[in-house]
C-alpha cells in the first residue's frame, strides 16, 4: 500500500534545444508518430482544459514513456511551447497505483497501457485525463487521500501492540489464505472507485479566512459520511480473515455498517471488471453484507 | 441547520434505512405485486371469475382492506419510493462509459424504479382514488379522472379505465414491465445486500431463477392487460354479441354497498 510518489516535476528549463525535442510536422506523419489528446488543468478548482501534443513513435512504449517524451519537447501541435504535462508514476510495475488515470476513457495503471495495444484499439490517438472521482491537483495528478482515509477508517491493518513475545499466532486455514492473498493484492490505486457509479467525487475548497486544521476538519468530516468504497470493504474482507486481526472485526463491523458502509453498493459490479489486480471484489462485498448483518442482528438481541 | 440534521438522521440510519428498502421491496411490496398480477389474470378467464375475485376480496369489510392496503400497500411503496428516489439521486450513472452488464442492470434497476413508482402513483390514482373518503372521492378524485373502478362493477369499470386510450394501455404495458424488472432483477440484488449468495458461481447460478421469476411474472401480468383491454372491446359491441362484461349479480347487498367511508349511498 504505497503511498503516491513525488511529483513529477517541470523538467522543461534547459532541455530546450536539444535535437530530439524539434521534430517539425512534416517530419511527424501518421505512421511514425501519434496525437496525445490531454485534458488538463492548471492547479486545483481550475477550468480543465484539452490540448494535443504529437509524440514520434518508438517500439515498445507505454503512457509513461509517452508522457516522458511529451515532458521532453513541451509543445502542442499548433507549435506553442507550453509547461510539461504533469503525472505522477512510481514503480512502473503496475504495484503502486501512483500513475491511474483515464486512458481512451477507461481508468487503469499508465505504466502497463502499451501504446502499440492502444493504437491497434484506436489508431492515431491517445487520450489521456486524470480520473473524475478525485480532486485534480494538477494535469494527471489526482489528491487519492481519500483511498487512504477510508483505510484508516476501516483500521485496514493487524493491531499487533506488546512488547512481550506472545508466541505463535493461531493458524488459518489453506482456503482463507488463499482467499486472503487475492485481497491482499490490493494497491489502492482507486481503479474500483473511478468506475463506481455509487463513489461521488468530494472536492471542498477552502474558504476565506479558514483555517488550514479547520479545513482539514471539514474535509475529514465529508469524507467520513461519503462511501468506502470496493478497496476498503475488500480489506475489512482481508483483516476479519486474519485469525488475530479478527479479534477486531468488531471495530471494522461497525464501521461497515455505519454512514458511508457497505450498504451504499448498488451492484453495478463495475468495480470488479475494471480492478487491474483481478481481486474479487463483489465476493468481498456480498461476504461483507453477509457479515455486516450478522453483526447487528448480534448487536440489537445482545448476542 | 434543519436540513444539516435530517441529513446527518439520515446518514446515522443509513444501514438500517437501505437495509428496510431491501426488505420491504420483496415483503410485502414483491409479494402484492405476485399476488395482484395473479389477480388480474383472472379475467383472462372471463369477466365473471374477475368479479367473483373482486367480491372475495371486498368480502373483507372496508375497515379491514383500508388497514391492509394502507399498512402492507401504499406505506411500504411509499417509503421504499421516496428512499429510493434519494438513492437514485445519489448515483451516477456511467453505463455509457463503462457498458458491462451488471451496470446495464444496475443503471435500469433505477429508471425502472423511478418508472414503476410513477406509474403506481398514477395508476392507484387512477383506478382506486388515494383514499376511500366519499368527500375525497366525489369532490377530488371524480372531479380529477380518478376513482374508476368499482368492486361491484369490476370488469367493466376496470376494462374502460384501463382501455379509454392508446397511451393508457401503453402506459400500462411499461409500468407492469418495469415494476416486474425492478422485482426480478431486485430479487437477485437483494441475495447479494443481505451476503445470501456470495461467491461468484452461486450469483451466476442465481441468475436463472431471478430471471424466471421475472419472465413468469410478466407473461402473467401481460397476458392479464391484453385480456383487460380485449374484454372491453367486446363488451362495446353494438349488439352485446359477448355478452355483458358485468354478468354475474352482486352477491349480496352488503357486501356490495359502501366501499367508500361516509358514503349515503
Amino acid at each position: 500500500m504505497d503511498r503516491p510518489s513525488e511529483r513529477i516535476e517541470d523538467t522543461r528549463s534547459g532541455s530546450r534545444g536539444s535535437p530530439s525535442g524539434s521534430m517539425t510536422s512534416a517530419e511527424a506523419n501518421a505512421a511514425d508518430s501519434f496525437l496525445v489528446r490531454v485534458l488538463r488543468q492548471d492547479g486545483p478548482g481550475l477550468t480543465s482544459y484539452w490540448e494535443t501534443h504529437r509524440v514520434a513513435r518508438e517500439p515498445d512504449m507505454n503512457c509513461i514513456s509517452v508522457l516522458q517524451k511529451i515532458a521532453e519537447r513541451a509543445e502542442t501541435i499548433e507549435g506553442r511551447r507550453v509547461a510539461p504535462v504533469a503525472w505522477e508514476c512510481n514503480c512502473l510495475e503496475e504495484v503502486c497505483g501512483a500513475c491511474t488515470m483515464l486512458i481512451n476513457g477507461r481508468v487503469r495503471q499508465a505504466c502497463t497501457a502499451l501504446v502499440d495495444r492502444l493504437l491497434a484499439d484506436r489508431p492515431g490517438e491517445i487520450e489521456l485525463r486524470p480520473m473524475t472521482k478525485f480532486p485534480v491537483i494538477r494535469d494527471l495528478v489526482v489528491d487519492r487521500s481519500r483511498v487512504f482515509a477510508a483505510l484508516r477508517k476501516v483500521k485496514a491493518w493487524v493491531p499487533v501492540d506488546s512488547y512481550l513475545d506472545m508466541g505463535a499466532g493461531p493458524r488459518q486455514s489453506q482456503e482463507d489464505q488463499e482467499l486472503a492473498y487475492q485481497y491482499s493484492k490490493c494497491m489502492s490505486c482507486g481503479c474500483c472507485l473511478e468506475a463506481c457509479p455509487q463513489f461521488l467525487k468530494i472536492e471542498l475548497v477552502r474558504g476565506k479566512g479558514e483555517s488550514e486544521t479547520d479545513f482539514r476538519r471539514r474535509l475529514d468530516e465529508a469524507n467520513r459520511q461519503a462511501f468506502l468504497g470496493a478497496h476498503a470493504i475488500a480489506q475489512v474482507e482481508l483483516f476479519n480473515l486474519n485469525p488475530i486481526g479478527s479479534m477486531t472485526a468488531r471495530q471494522r463491523l461497525d464501521v461497515l455498517t455505519g454512514e458511508g458502509g457497505v450498504q451504499i453498493c448498488g451492484k453495478a459490479q463495475n468495480c470488479v471488471k475494471v480492478c487491474p489486480k483481478g481481486i474479487p471484489l463483489t465476493t468481498a462485498i456480498a461476504r461483507a453484507n453477509r457479515a455486516a448483518v450478522r453483526h447487528v442482528v448480534r448487536k440489537w438481541f445482545d448476542l | 441547520m434543519e436540513a444539516s440534521r435530517l441529513t446527518s438522521l439520515f446518514g446515522r440510519h443509513d444501514f438500517a434505512i437501505r437495509r428496510l428498502h431491501s426488505l420491504l421491496g420483496l415483503m410485502p411490496i414483491g409479494g402484492y405485486l405476485v399476488f395482484h398480477l395473479a389477480t388480474n389474470a383472472a379475467i383472462i378467464d372471463g369477466p365473471e371469475a374477475y368479479q367473483h375475485r373482486a367480491d372475495q376480496l371486498h368480502k373483507l369489510g372496508l375497515t379491514t382492506i383500508v388497514v391492509l392496503e394502507w399498512s402492507l400497500i401504499f406505506l411500504p411503496i411509499l417509503f421504499h419510493g421516496i428512499v429510493g428516489l434519494m438513492i437514485v439521486s445519489r448515483g451516477k450513472r456511467n453505463v455509457l462509459n463503462y457498458p458491462y452488464a451488471d451496470n446495464w442492470r444496475y443503471t435500469l434497476q433505477r429508471l425502472s424504479g423511478v418508472v414503476a413508482f410513477a406509474f403506481i402513483v398514477w395508476h392507484v390514482f387512477d383506478l382506486h382514488g388515494w383514499l376511500r373518503w366519499s368527500w375525497w372521492v366525489e369532490n377530488v378524485a371524480r372531479p380529477l379522472g380518478g376513482a374508476r373502478f368499482m368492486a361491484e362493477e369490476a370488469p367493466a369499470t376496470a376494462s374502460a379505465a384501463i382501455g379509454r386510450a392508446w397511451w393508457v394501455i401503453a402506459f400500462y404495458a411499461v409500468g407492469v414491465t418495469a415494476s416486474v424488472y425492478h422485482l426480478a432483477n431486485g430479487l437477485w440484488t437483494m441475495g447479494m445486500t443481505w451476503g445470501l449468495w456470495t461467491s461468484q458461481a452461486a450469483r451466476r447460478r442465481m441468475n436463472l431463477p431471478c430471471a424466471a421469476v421475472g419472465i413468469v411474472l410478466l407473461v402473467v401480468g401481460l397476458g392479464a392487460l391484453g385480456a383487460m383491454v380485449r374484454a372491453g372491446r367486446l363488451s362495446n359491441l353494438p349488439d352485446g354479441a359477448a355478452g355483458p362484461v358485468r354478468s354475474a349479480p352482486a352477491p349480496a347487498a352488503d357486501h356490495a354497498s359502501p366501499r367508500v367511508l361516509g358514503s349515503a349511498r
